[in-house]
């Protein structure tokens, strides 16, 4: 800025000089549209080294018998085809449309916490990084993308393969997790004046709702990975069934996860379609209540379905026909998606335009998907085709058929949004023939193979008749599919070199983000138009038949959340599902187990009078806040150090502890009790840590006199965090030292 | 006994029941002057089920004999007939304002949310279990308190006083915690190994029905309380996500209303 405080800079200088141009300016960019960018760059980086992986495969498949692949390198092979689509593609590419989009649609500057916002994607390159660098340390990890316990375990995957698996989806999970709480904030604080929750876009809707399932899926998985950690690094047994374990809860813990995981990757998919399709049919949506509503229903649903992943597990029978029932349930919120859709589509005029042509292939696919997944809920199908090609078939017409057909039809859509120039519709028709051939012919014939009893993850079939046909077909298909997608990379090559100007709305489509200019600037819009309805830019257009003609009032305006405040409660939420998760491990494996020796050493008279004292530290941050409320320093700084003091001693008092427990030969890996009690206690303690350690900020920030000027909205914020820490603490005494292990 | 005959002999009659919901039919006649309306069908559908509860075969096999049919009692009595009463009372008048009166503290959402959370896990302590499932004055103070602690609970979201209800937005994460608190009570008693209500595990067989359902339905103890705990675990979250969505539609309604009072004012 020093250079152009001479003369006034023009809007273009400004521009240039703000964004900054080059390598670092990107590295270090904070601005939502970059760092959506970045995402889906790496996303597509991705997304081609799982494609080879995934033709790799293929290619060792084409013919029976085949040798080109050993056993363990096809096992590594698939097991980081599934890891790298779902985890390092399929979510970080919805992010990314998500963090560029959903600030442009509700009329916002920026999301919620733009420099969280930048932690989150580096989290995604270092995730991948992670998972990938297992090659160079042994051997990928080739036990599934589930990682079923016990073959996941130490014995019988002694290489680290899985370990930095664990630790790549760790920290993808942190990434995800804080973005899904920055989409919530924005959406909830951020809006523009007149956009209120029920005129939201639908892409935004159905991603902020997805956000919510983010939050409180992803910790089941985080605790699952800790636990499998504990047994693979310190020796205990938690899913090791030979030593008292339990490879069941694996398996509900990872489909706790993984359900909602499967939504996770389809919702937002959906919020594309019902952006594309009312534009390319010129009408708006078709029941957007519905559509809005069924999102929710499918959001809580998927939480109550896990089960039907293991009904071969053998649950009894009650178990599977209450899970069974309810999977068939949450078909018909989908179904209502689909006739939605369906009739906005009815009487529109319809422009075939490439965005629309693959809107269109996801509805004919997905629904394929769903009713093949509808067969799975089926208790006497499930057992005959799970872990067949079948399945393969089913889950790739999902998320390939669905999710990357809503990708795809996004792309086309947006693209001209994001870079100024549009995609050719002439090359982008020939990629939408290749990868619906392609992937129709890769895929569909699975279903068949399936019936045949192929099973999935093995690296070899035997000569069959008809195996042999229908999978070099499959190949045939996927090689296709992969040359779609070059042709993609062609398309987008050609239209940034020289594609047609797109000007600022070239679909006259009707949402906030077409109001911003092609790319939009740094600081997204010069002005806002007026937003009285749920399509703003067809209302400025069409100022005599408006959506909402009776709302030229304006609707009575609700206040937006505080952003920090809705960030800390999210945050809070999804540390009480982790919570929740370890106290049923440590429930699970202490209550009616055989007893574990251990528990009796416990001293809960001991330990209860420095519960105390962590209790006391909320009471006096209580009171420090009310000082600081007070304007009264020396009071607030008293209390804070009592409070730090206080927390502090708990952490004393932890260390004694388990330092007697040590002496007494009790380690992690001694039995079920000892692993669960010092992962329980051990990661609250650890919460404490954090907030200790955030409290000597808080104090940092405060002697330097930086709450003088009234802004005390972190000290609140990081006051909701300490309260929260001492409730989970009242809940693990009261479960582990007051009610203890029972027989 | 068959299950035909078991049907249609094990009814209770209970003259204090069968009276209470006459009584209550005929206050609600008289304090709308024999005028229904389409509410009144909440509130006629409400006493039904609630007279089906405490007095059909279901209330019978409550009473120490199937765990799962104590739990179809106990999610009848808290999540389905206080809602279904509250729907019935006209919105305006004295009555609407009843359970207002009776409860004054009422209005907090934060205790009624703990009532409803509460009459769930509270009554699945196994002692208090046990208590209400053998002693009769502990299983008429349990369904006391579930009508009551129902009532608390469903108030913020369906009062028919709409100056009572929770706004919609606020009522969805109101149910979904809800729902979150009760699915893990019917996880840790679905998958519970031993009897969370003991009582149940070797119920004393008066009627001599025990071999019907133990041969003729296939019902074990453990088989039992699977069910039970399903019960609470899925259809009883199926209720929470029908209100949410209800408040979704109340969400996407409202304004449309407000704007046709409006209009209808500058008419």
């Amino acid at each position: 800025m020093k250079g152009t405080t001479s003369h006034p800079p023009s809007i273009e200088i400004f521009h240039a000089q703000k964004a900054g141009e080059g390598f670092f300016s990107w590295v270090a960019t904070v601005d939502h549209k970059r760092i959506g960018i970045l995402y889906l760059l790496t996303a597509f980086f991705f997304f081609g080294v799982g494609g080879l992986e995934a033709l790799v495969m293929r290619v060792q498949l084409a013919k029976p018998n085949n040798t080109l692949l050993s056993p363990d390198a096809y096992n590594q092979l698939f097991t980081m085809h599934g890891t790298t689509m779902i985890f390092l593609v399929v979510m970080p590419t919805l992010i990314g449309l998500a963090n560029y989009f959903v600030p442009l649609m509700i009329g916002a500057r920026d999301m919620a916490f733009p420099r969280l916002n930048a932690m989150s994607y580096w989290f995604l390159p270092f995730g991948g990084l992670l998972l990938h660098f297992s090659l160079l340390a042994g051997g990928a990890p080739s036990v599934g993308w589930f990682s079923y316990a016990p073959l996941s375990e130490t014995p019988f995957a002694p290489s680290p393969g899985v370990d930095y698996w664990i630790l790549a989806l760790f920290a993808l999970g942190i990434g995800s997790i804080s973005t899904s709480i920055n989409l919530i904030a924005t959406v909830l604080a951020l809006r523009a004046p007149g956009m209120s929750i029920r005129r939201l876009p639908l892409f935004a809707w159905m991603v902020f709702v997805n956000s919510f399932l983010l939050i409180m899926a992803l910790p089941a998985l985080n605790a699952a990975i800790i636990m499998l950690f504990i047994d693979r690094q310190l020796e205990a047994h938690f899913f090791l069934p030979s030593h008292g374990g339990s490879a069941i809860l694996w398996q509900h813990f990872f489909w706790t996860f993984g359900h909602p995981e499967v939504y996770i990757m389809v919702l937002p998919a959906f919020g594309i379609i019902s952006e594309v399709i009312p534009v390319f049919a010129r009408k708006p949506i078709f029941g957007y209540e519905f559509v809005a509503a069924s999102t929710v229903a499918i959001a809580i649903l998927s939480f109550g379905v896990w089960a039907h992943h293991m009904f071969a597990v053998g649950l009894g029978q009650p178990m599977d026909l209450f899970f069974a029932a309810s999977s068939m349930m949450i078909a018909v919120p989908t179904g209502v998606k689909i006739f939605n859709w369906s009739a906005t589509l009815w009487g529109g005029s319809i422009h075939l335009t490439t965005s629309m042509l693959f809107a269109v292939a996801f509805l004919l696919q997905f629904t394929l998907g769903g009713l093949s997944g509808v067969t799975f809920a089926v208790v006497p199908i499930d057992w005959q085709v799970t872990d067949t090609y079948y399945l393969v078939a089913h889950f790739h017409y999902v998320l390939f058929g669905g999710s990357f057909f809503g990708v795809f039809a996004g792309l086309y859509y947006w693209f001209p949004k994001m870079t100024g120039r549009l995609l050719s519709e002439s090359i982008g028709k020939v990629h939408f023939w290749l990868t619906v051939i392609g992937f129709n012919m890769a895929f569909f014939v699975q279903h068949f193979l399936g019936l045949m009893g192929m099973t999935r993850r093995v690296y070899t079939y035997p000569d069959y008749p008809g195996w042999g046909l229908l999978n070099m077909v499959s190949t045939i298909g996927a090689f296709i599919l992969g040359l779609s997608v070059l042709v993609l990379v062609w398309n987008m090559a050609v239209s940034l070199r020289r594609g047609t100007p797109a000007g600022d709305n070239p679909w006259n489509a009707w949402t906030l983000e077409w109001a911003a200019s092609s790319p939009p600037a740094e600081h997204n819009f010069d002005q806002l138009p007026p937003i009285q309805g749920r399509r703003p830019l067809w209302d400025l257009a069409h100022p005599e038949n408006p959506d909402e003609p009776e709302a030229s009032g304006g609707e009575p305006e609700s206040k937006r959340s505080d952003r920090n405040k809705t960030g800390m409660m999210c945050f809070i939420a999804s540390e009480a599902f982790f919570f929740i998760m370890l106290l049923i491990a440590y429930i699970f494996y202490n209550f009616s187990q055989h007893p574990n020796p251990g528990a009796q050493w416990l001293n809960p008279l001991k330990t209860g009078i420095f519960t105390f004292c962590l209790l006391a530290s909320s009471f006096t941050f209580w009171r420090a806040e009310k000082r600081l409320g007070a304007k009264d320093h020396t009071g607030f700084l008293v209390w804070l150090l009592a409070t730090l003091a206080l927390g502090g001693v708990f952490l004393v008092g932890q260390g004694m502890e388990y330092f007697e427990l040590f002496l007494k030969g009790l380690r992690a890996g001694t039995n079920l009790f000892s692993a669960s009690f010092f992962m329980v206690t051990g990661l609250h303690g650890l919460h404490v840590l954090v907030g200790l350690i955030w409290l000597l900020i808080v104090l940092g920030f405060a002697l330097a006199g930086d709450f003088k000027t009234g802004k005390t909205e972190s000290v609140k914020t990081m006051g909701f965090y300490w309260h929260f820490v001492d409730v989970v603490w009242i809940v693990v005494f009261t479960a582990i030292y007051l009610v203890g292990p029972v027989s | 006994m068959t299950t035909h005959e078991f049907l249609l002999t094990a009814w209770d009659w209970n003259p204090f029941v069968l009276a209470a919901c006459v009584i209550t039919l005929l206050l609600y006649g008289l304090s709308c002057r024999w005028k229904f309306s389409g509410k009144s069908f909440f509130f006629l559908a409400g006493l039904v089920l609630c007279f089906l509860a405490l007095d059909s075969p279901v209330s019978l096999l409550a009473r120490g004999t199937l765990f799962s049919a104590h739990m179809l009692q106990h999610l009848l009595l808290v999540l389905i007939v206080p809602p279904l009463l509250l729907m019935g009372l006209p919105g305006s008048g004295a009555h609407g304002q009843i359970p207002g009166r009776l409860l004054p503290w009422g209005n907090n959402p934060l205790i009624a949310w703990f009532s409803g959370v509460g009459a769930m896990w509270i009554w699945h302590v196994p002692a208090l279990c046990d208590a209400a499932a053998s002693n009769g004055s502990v299983h008429v103070l349990q369904t006391f308190s579930l009508l009551f602690l129902g009532v608390l609970f469903w108030r913020p979201i369906v009062s028919a006083r709409k100056e009572d209800r929770l706004s919609p937005l606020a009522g969805i994460p109101y149910l979904f915690t809800a729902c979150v608190a009760c699915s893990l009570l019917g996880i840790w008693i679905s998958f519970a190994p031993v009897g969370v209500c003991p009582v149940y595990m070797n119920p004393v067989d008066q009627l001599g029905i025990l071999p019907m359902i133990r041969n003729g339905w296939g019902l074990t103890p453990i088989a039992d309380q699977q069910i039970g705990g399903l019960l609470m675990w899925v259809p009883a979250c199926l209720i929470y996500l029908g209100a949410i969505m209800v408040l979704l539609g109340r969400y996407y309604r409202r304004p449309i209303k407000e704007m046709e009072i409006k209009n209808a004012r500058k008419k």
